[in-house]
C-alpha cells in the first residue's frame, strides 16, 4: 500500500495545523493591535457570541493538554505544587498555574497574552470556577461568570434557557465597553451559520465510524480532529477544515483503510484521554486490534451527534441549548444511556472507561457506570485509571495486565462461542 | 443534668450512625416524611414548611467500614461522600423519604446521579445553586429551584405549603441561627468558657433534631454557659477553615485546642450560620430565601462570591476575632478547600498573618503528627510574632 | 507430554509442570528478586530437577503473572487473571469468585461455570490490602511472615478489646503499630487488626465483581491462616484453600499449554522432534 495513490490522508492534521497556527499568530499581535482576549473553556464556549465583538479567544484547557501532549506538563505541575497546590487538586489547572508562573510560554513555544477577559463557564464543572479564581487573582483582570445549571431531568427547562439567554444580555454592555465593537444581531445569525455547517460536516465524520471496518477512531483521531469545532467554530475557516478532512475519511471508505490495520474488536471509550501517555495508550489497545467507535470526551465541548445544531434563527437559544448539553453538563443516568446508546448504535463489543485522577467531574460515577452495564446490560466493561495531564499516574504495566486480561477474555470468548 | 452531662448525651446521639433521632421522630409522626442533605446552604425552610423533618448527611464520620461504597466511586474522594453512600448502601438511611444534593462541588454533584441509580425508591434531587452573583436573573432562577423542590414535596407528602408556613419556618430558622451565632459570639469574647469541641456538639444537634427542640435546648444551654466559671488560658486565638462540609473528627478539634489554641471562629457546621441576617419574613418567601442566598449569606469555598469578598472574608474574620493566625484544616482530597488555600495564603502572607495547613479524614484515628505542628505553630506565633 | 506454567509474580516466581493428563509432575519457586529472567528460568530449572526432567521433555511453556515477558524461553504469554480463573476452577471446580492476594497486588475475579473470566477488578496503585502490608507489620513487630497468622489467631477480642487499624498506607501503618505497641497493647491484638483491615479492603474490592459463592483464595496471603479466617468472618461464609493456592497462576498457565500443546501437536513438530 504506497502513500502516492492516497491524496488526502493527513490533511486532517496537516490543514488543522495551518489554521492553529494562524491562530497563534493572531494571538501574538493581538496585545499590539488593540484586540482584546477572553479566555473560555472548552464546555459551554460561547465563540459565536464573543466572536460578535472580535475578541480573540483563548481556552487554558486546550493549552493544558498541548503541554500534555508534549509531555512538559509535569514540570508545571511541579510548579505549581511548589507554591501550594496539593497533589490531589485537577492537573489541568497545576498545569496552566504552572505555566502562567513559569511565564506564559505556551506549548507552541509562543507567549500566550493574557486575559482582558475571563469568561468562566459553570458547565458541569465546579473546579473551572475555582480555576479562573485564581486566574483573576494572578492577573487581576475581571472574572465573569456564566452559570449553566446543570441538566437535573432529561430534557431542557425553559427557565434554564432563559437564564443563560439573559445571562448572555447582561453580558453586552461589558463587552461592548471592553471591545469597542456594539452588539451586532445580524453578525451573530452569520456566524451561527457557519457554526451549523461545519456541526454538520463534523457529524458526519463521526457517524462514519458506524461503518464495519471504521474508517476513523473515534478517540484517539477524534479527540485531534475535533479541535477546531471549538476552537475556530462560527469562522467560515472552521467549516472549510470540516469539508477536508470529510475528503480524508471518504478516501479512507472508498480504499477500505482505518486507522489500524485489522479491526478486531469496537469499543466506546468513556473519559478523557491520558495526554502524557496518549501514544503510549494507544498501543496498548492497538496490539488487540481495537478500533474506538464512538468516545464521550469527543463530545465535552459540544454535543452534536443526535440533533442538536446551533440555530441562526434562535442563536442566543441556541447557544444556551449547546451549553446545557455539553458532556459534562449532563447528569449520570444521561452520560450511562449515553454510552449503552452509542455502544448499539455503533455495534461495539465493549466499553472502555479511562477514568481520570484529575477530574472528579468525568471520573465520580464511572465506576457505578460500569456496574450497572455489567450487570443489568451484560456490556463487557473495562475500567483503567491514570491521569489526564500528571505525567505520574501512568503505571504501563498494570495498565497492560488490565487491558490484556480484558480482550483476552473477550477473545476467548469469542473462539468459543464461534 | 449539668452541662457537661448534656454534652455527653448529645455526643452519644451524634455517634450514632442508625439516627436514632429520626427513628423516634417517625415513630412520634406516623406518616411524617425525612429529607437528607448536605447542610451546606441547603433550604431547610422548605420541608419544615411541610411538616417534614430536614436531617444534616456528614457521612459515618469514620464510624463504618467504607464496604460497598468503592465498587460505586473512586478512591481519590473525600471520605464524606464515600462514607454517605456506603450509608446508603447498608440501609442505614433507607427510612428517609428524600435525599438533596447540590451544586457545592463536582463529587457531591454526581452523587446525586450515583444516588439515583442506586436507590429509586427515594426522591432524589439535585439542586443548582446560582453561581452568577451579578446577574439579577440569578434570584428568580433559585426561587424557581426551589418552587421546583417543594412542588416535588408536597407531592411525597400529599399536602400543599402555604405562604403562611413557609413564613414561619424562616421565623423558626432566623430564631434558631441567632441562638447559633451567640454560641460564637460566646466563643469570640469568652473562648475559655465554651470549648469548639462542645460548642460543636450542640450544633451537630441541630442537624439531627426538629428546629423547635434544637432551639429549646439552645435556650436553656447559653444561660449555663454564660455562668460557666472555667480557667481563662493564655491560648493562641486562630480561624479554622476549610471544614464546611466533611467534618473533621472532634478529636482533632480537641487536640486542636490541647495543643494550646481557641478557635475563635470556623466553619464548621455552617447550616446553622448562614445567613449573615435574618432572612425577611414577609413578602414572598421563596424570594426572600433566593435574595439571601445571593446577598446576604457568609462566604466559603463551595460557591462563587466575587474572589475579592472570599479573601476579604477571611481577612474580616480574622480581624474582627483578633485572630493571632489561621488553621486550614481542610479534609483530603477536597478540591474547593485546597484550591482555596493558596489564595487564602498568599493573602496571609501579605498582610502578615500566620498560618498552618494540614488535611484531615473523618475516619482517622492517630493525631500526633497533627499535635505536633499545632503545638510547633503555637510556638512560633507566641514567641516570633 | 509434558508442560509448564510459570508465574512471575512481584515477590515469587513459580513454575509447575503438568502431564498430559493435568496431573502436577513438578514445581518449584523461587523469590523472584531484582533479575527477573534469572528467577523465571531458576524457578523452571528446580521444578525440573526436583522431577529429573531434561528442558526438550516440556513441549510447551506458557509465562504468566507480571514478568510473563520476561519468560525468554516461554512459548506465550497469558496474563494471570486468566490464568487464576483456570487455575481455580480446576482444583475448586464450583469457583464463581476468586479473591488473589499478592505480593503487591490484589485481585478479584468473577468466573462462570467453565472456569473463564467474566469481569476482574484489582488494587494495582498501592500495597495497602496486599502482602506488602503484612510485610511491614511483620517486620516492625519482630514476628515472622510464617508466625503472622498464628499470632493473630490467638488474639482474645473478649477479653481485650477490638483493635482497629486505620491507616490505608502500608508505610504509615508501621506508626500506628509502633503508636500501639508503645501503648502496650498485645502483639495478637494490633495483628489481628491488621488482618482484619486487609479483609476488609479485599472484601470491598472483592464486591466490584461481587461475592459468588464459591470463593477460592490463591497466591502467597493465602498460606496465612490468619489471613483466611478473617477473610471468612468478614464475607460471613467459607472460602477454598489448598495446599496449592499459591500456584493456582502457574497451575493455569500450565492447563492453558497444554491446551495449546494438544492443538499444535495435530499439526507442527514439537521441540523435542526438532532437535532429534
Amino acid at each position: 500500500m504506497s502513500e502516492s495513490k492516497f491524496k488526502y490522508q493527513g490533511v486532517g492534521r496537516e490543514y488543522q495545523k495551518k489554521l492553529l497556527t494562524a491562530w497563534n499568530d493572531r494571538l501574538q499581535s493581538a496585545e499590539s493591535e488593540g484586540r482584546k482576549v477572553a479566555y473560555l473553556f472548552v464546555p459551554g464556549n460561547v465563540a459565536e457570541f464573543l466572536r460578535v465583538f472580535d475578541f480573540e479567544l483563548v481556552f487554558p484547557e486546550v493549552n493544558a493538554l498541548q503541554c500534555g501532549v508534549r509531555k512538559i506538563s509535569g514540570d508545571y505541575i511541579l510548579k505549581a505544587e511548589d507554591v501550594g497546590y496539593s497533589p490531589d487538586v485537577c492537573g489541568y489547572v497545576k498545569n496552566d498555574i504552572g505555566m502562567m508562573l513559569a511565564g506564559n510560554v505556551g506549548p507552541s513555544g509562543h507567549k500566550i497574552p493574557k486575559p482582558d477577559l475571563l469568561l468562566c463557564t459553570y458547565c458541569g464543572c465546579t473546579t473551572f470556577i475555582k480555576w479562573f479564581e485564581a486566574l483573576a487573582h494572578y492577573y487581576d483582570v475581571p472574572l465573569v461568570m456564566l452559570d449553566i445549571p446543570y441538566l437535573r431531568g432529561s430534557v431542557i427547562e425553559e427557565t434554564d434557557r432563559q437564564y443563560i439567554v439573559q445571562q448572555l444580555k447582561e453580558l453586552i454592555p461589558l463587552c461592548e465597553k471592553m471591545t469597542g465593537n456594539k452588539y451586532d444581531h445580524d453578525k451573530l445569525v452569520e456566524i451561527t451559520k457557519h457554526a451549523a455547517e461545519a456541526e454538520d460536516l463534523w457529524v458526519q465524520i463521526l457517524h462514519s465510524a458506524k461503518r464495519k471496518p471504521s474508517p476513523f477512531d473515534s478517540y484517539f483521531e477524534a479527540v485531534f480532529f475535533m479541535a477546531p469545532i471549538y476552537i475556530l467554530r462560527g469562522l467560515p475557516e472552521c467549516t472549510d477544515y470540516y469539508r477536508e478532512a470529510m475528503k480524508e475519511i471518504q478516501e479512507r471508505i472508498e480504499h477500505g483503510v482505518g486507522p489500524i490495520p485489522e479491526e478486531k474488536f469496537r469499543v466506546v471509550v468513556e473519559g478523557p484521554p491520558p495526554w502524557p501517555h496518549f501514544r503510549s495508550f494507544w498501543e496498548l489497545l492497538k496490539r488487540w486490534g481495537v478500533c474506538a467507535v464512538a468516545s464521550s470526551y469527543s463530545k465535552v465541548g459540544g454535543f452534536w451527534d443526535h440533533g442538536f445544531r446551533h440555530d441562526p434563527t434562535r442563536p442566543l437559544e441556541s447557544i444556551a441549548d449547546y451549553c446545557l448539553t455539553c458532556y459534562t453538563n449532563q447528569n449520570l443516568a444521561m452520560r450511562t444511556d449515553l454510552l449503552k446508546t452509542y455502544a448499539e448504535e455503533y455495534d461495539a463489543d465493549a466499553i472502555l472507561i479511562h477514568s481520570v485522577k484529575s477530574c472528579r467531574s468525568f471520573s465520580v460515577g464511572q465506576a457505578d457506570m460500569r456496574e450497572q452495564f455489567i450487570r443489568k446490560w451484560d456490556l463487557p466493561t473495562l475500567l483503567v485509571e491514570s491521569d489526564l495531564a500528571d505525567p505520574r499516574y501512568f503505571q504501563i504495566a498494570q495498565l497492560r495486565n488490565r487491558i490484556d486480561a480484558f480482550f483476552e477474555s473477550l477473545e476467548h470468548k469469542r473462539l468459543v462461542h464461534a | 443534668m449539668t452541662f457537661e452531662e448534656q454534652i455527653q448525651h448529645f455526643r452519644g446521639i451524634v455517634d450514632d450512625v442508625s439516627f436514632p433521632t429520626v427513628k423516634e421522630w417517625k415513630s412520634k409522626h406516623p406518616g411524617g416524611k425525612v429529607v437528607g442533605m448536605f447542610p451546606v446552604y441547603t433550604p431547610y425552610e422548605l420541608p419544615h414548611a411541610l411538616g417534614m423533618l430536614p436531617v444534616g448527611l456528614l457521612g459515618a464520620g469514620g464510624k463504618i467500614e467504607i464496604d460497598h461504597a468503592d465498587s460505586r466511586i473512586q478512591s481519590f474522594v473525600c471520605s464524606i461522600a464515600r462514607s454517605t453512600l456506603e450509608l446508603g448502601l447498608t440501609d442505614r438511611v433507607k427510612d428517609f423519604d428524600a435525599v438533596y444534593f447540590t451544586s457545592i462541588c463536582d463529587v457531591a454533584r454526581n452523587l446525586s446521579g450515583i444516588w439515583k441509580a442506586n436507590f429509586p425508591h427515594q426522591l432524589v434531587e439535585y439542586i443548582h445553586f446560582p453561581q452568577n452573583m451579578e446577574s439579577p436573573s440569578a434570584v428568580h432562577h433559585y426561587r424557581g429551584e426551589m418552587q421546583r423542590l417543594l412542588g416535588n414535596l408536597e407531592q411525597l407528602g400529599g399536602k400543599k405549603a402555604t405562604a403562611d408556613a413557609l413564613v414561619r419556618s424562616i421565623e423558626a430558622f432566623n430564631h434558631n441561627r441567632s441562638l447559633c451565632w451567640r454560641l460564637y459570639e460566646i466563643r469570640q469574647l469568652t473562648p475559655w468558657k465554651l470549648s469548639t469541641y462542645e460548642a460543636y456538639i450542640l450544633l451537630r444537634m441541630g442537624t439531627l433534631l426538629p428546629v423547635e427542640e434544637h432551639t429549646h435546648i439552645l435556650e436553656g444551654i447559653i444561660p449555663l454557659v454564660d455562668s460557666r466559671e472555667t480557667k481563662q488560658r493564655d491560648h493562641t486565638r486562630v480561624i479554622l477553615e476549610g471544614s464546611f462540609c466533611e467534618q473533621p473528627p472532634m478529636e482533632l478539634l480537641q487536640v486542636i485546642e490541647e495543643a494550646g489554641c481557641y478557635i475563635v471562629n470556623d466553619d464548621l457546621l455552617l447550616h446553622s450560620r448562614w445567613f449573615t441576617d435574618p432572612v425577611p419574613a414577609n413578602g414572598d418567601p421563596l424570594l426572600s430565601l433566593a435574595e439571601s442566598y445571593i446577598r446576604g449569606s457568609v462566604s466559603s469555598s463551595v460557591r462563587h462570591y466575587g474572589l475579592r469578598s472570599r479573601k476579604q472574608a477571611l481577612m474580616n474574620k480574622v480581624r474582627s476575632g483578633q485572630a493571632d493566625g489561621v488553621i486550614f484544616c481542610a479534609p483530603k482530597f477536597c478540591e474547593p478547600a485546597l484550591l482555596d488555600y493558596v489564595l487564602f495564603k498568599d493573602e496571609l502572607e501579605k498582610n502578615g498573618i500566620p498560618y498552618l495547613a494540614f488535611e484531615y479524614e473523618e475516619k482517622m484515628g492517630v493525631f500526633e503528627s497533627i499535635r505536633t505542628q499545632i503545638e510547633a505553630f503555637v510556638e512560633s506565633v507566641m514567641f516570633f510574632t | 507430554m509434558l508442560v509448564a506454567g510459570v508465574d512471575v509474580g512481584s515477590t515469587q516466581t513459580k513454575a509447575i509442570i503438568l502431564n498430559e493428563n493435568g496431573e502436577t509432575v513438578a514445581r518449584g519457586m523461587v523469590n523472584t528478586g531484582a533479575n527477573v529472567v534469572k528467577a523465571a528460568e531458576k524457578a523452571f530449572q528446580l521444578a525440573r530437577q526436583s522431577a529429573k526432567l531434561d528442558e526438550w521433555d516440556v513441549a510447551y511453556i506458557v509465562g504468566t503473572g507480571y514478568g510473563r515477558y520476561k519468560v525468554p524461553f516461554g512459548d506465550t504469554q497469558i496474563t494471570e487473571i486468566s490464568c487464576h480463573a483456570r487455575g481455580a476452577a480446576y482444583l475448586f471446580p464450583n469457583t464463581r469468585t476468586i479473591l488473589d492476594i499478592g505480593g503487591q497486588d490484589t485481585k478479584g475475579i468473577r468466573t462462570n461455570d467453565k472456569g473463564e473470566v467474566v469481569d476482574f477488578c484489582m488494587n494495582d496503585k498501592c500495597a495497602a490490602g496486599t502482602g506488602r502490608f503484612l510485610a511491614a507489620a511483620a517486620e516492625v513487630m519482630g514476628i515472622s511472615l510464617d508466625e503472622l497468622g498464628d499470632v493473630a489467631l490467638r488474639a482474645n477480642p473478649e477479653q481485650d478489646g477490638v483493635l482497629r487499624i486505620t491507616n490505608v498506607c502500608t508505610v504509615f501503618v508501621e506508626t500506628e503499630i509502633m503508636n500501639h505497641l508503645s501503648k502496650g497493647r498485645k502483639a495478637e491484638q494490633i495483628l489481628a487488626g491488621v488482618h482484619q483491615s486487609i479483609a476488609a479492603r479485599s472484601v470491598s474490592l472483592l464486591r466490584r465483581v461481587g461475592l459468588n459463592p464459591e470463593i477460592t483464595f490463591t497466591g502467597g496471603v493465602s498460606r496465612n491462616k490468619g489471613m483466611v479466617a478473617a477473610l471468612q468472618e468478614k464475607m460471613g461464609m467459607q472460602i477454598n484453600v489448598g495446599p496449592d493456592s499459591q500456584f493456582i497462576g502457574a497451575i493455569g498457565a500450565a492447563l492453558f499449554a497444554l491446551e495449546r500443546a494438544k492443538a499444535r501437536h495435530e499439526g507442527e513438530p514439537t521441540a523435542k522432534e526438532l532437535q532429534a
